[in-house]
């Protein structure tokens, strides 16, 4: 609660030509919107340009942002149409194979080649696909919240979530059977 | 009532384990999988690819993007600061009106370098604002760009 009254307060001091006041916003939500840019883009390196041009973007809008919002579902419509035309622009990055996992985190339950593995199942999906499955399991968002998020139909989300699914399934088994 | 095929059951059965509501009634799904051998390995997989996603975990990036941020608003700001509207113009065209009714004035010989204080009121304020007349912007920007 305390995080949305100050994001409240920032926007507002924003409005009243106080810029520094953005940084609070920008501290805030940057870890996010990096891990979510690169769950569009594919890499962090694009990921950090479009960021930053999703922030100057949000600044010139928050004139016409509704208070009564949430900021950062707001901010990720800003930050998806960014991604979405750089990767128009640039066109996705040669896949060149992985060093680092960049979207997924090392948990203690997985080896670090597993968590490996599966990135690079998902950087094999199409971005669309890819931001979908992260926002439902990283994010853990409902068929509602998607349906929002992604401004699509509930009965679209679930369509393309599970053919999503059966396309990384297909990936994963592909990869399993490569390595024996 | 037509039976459901095995596409739209699977993702009912899929989206039911997502908490979510599917068309299909969970006693439609339950009757088709018990029948439907490759449906029911296909709803297998789908869960286990479910659960390896649940185990995971978004990867934290720690990124200082404000400096960048900050730089770019700046730049934008003092382009903003450089506009200065239409109070030189105002003046310059009070100015040229001025100049025009002296000149009009019949018994009024203004004289040669007169004339020239158009070009010299013109050029005051265009130097005032820092800006070149004749400058062609060859920037070509797109619309929403």
């Amino acid at each position: 609660m305390r995080g949305t009254m100050d994001d409240a307060l920032a926007i507002r001091k924003c409005r009243e030509g106080e810029g520094e006041a953005f940084r609070h916003l920008v501290e805030q939500y940057q870890s996010q919107a990096i891990s979510h840019a690169v769950a569009i883009l594919g890499n962090r390196e694009d990921a950090l340009d479009a960021v930053q041009e999703a922030f100057l973007d949000a600044y010139q809008a928050l004139g016409r942002f509704d208070l009564a919002r949430r900021f950062y579902p707001w901010f990720y419509t800003i930050l998806r149409n960014r991604c979405y035309k750089l990767l128009a622009t640039r066109g996705k990055r040669e896949a060149s194979g992985l060093d680092a996992a960049e979207l997924l985190a090392a948990t203690t339950c997985q080896r670090p080649e597993e968590v490996l593995s599966l990135e690079q199942a998902l950087s094999e999906l199409t971005p669309e696909e890819r931001e979908l499955i992260t926002l439902k399991h990283l994010d853990g968002l409902s068929y509602g919240e998607l349906s929002e998020r992604l401004e699509i139909p509930e009965g679209t989300v679930m369509s393309r979530l599970y053919h999503a699914r059966k396309r990384l399934h297909e990936k994963l088994t592909r990869r399993s059977t490569k390595s024996i | 009532m037509s039976d459901p095929n095995c596409e739209s059951v699977c993702m009912a059965a899929m989206a039911m384990a997502d908490g979510y509501k599917p068309p299909l009634s969970p006693d439609e799904v339950r009757s088709h999988l018990a029948v439907c051998a490759s449906c029911r390995l296909e709803v297998e997989r789908l869960r286990a690819v479910m659960k390896l996603l649940d185990a995971q975990e978004r990867r934290a990036h720690s990124v200082q993007v404000w400096g960048q941020v900050e730089g770019r608003l700046r730049e934008k700001q003092v382009a903003g600061n450089r506009s200065f509207g239409w109070r030189p113009f105002f003046l310059m065209g009070l100015l040229l009106v001025g100049f025009k009714a002296i000149e009009f004035a019949p018994q009024w010989n203004v004289g040669m370098l007169f004339r020239l204080l158009p070009v010299l009121i013109a050029a005051t304020v265009f130097g005032y604002i820092r800006e070149n007349p004749f400058k062609i912007n060859l920037e070509l920007k797109l619309e929403g760009e």
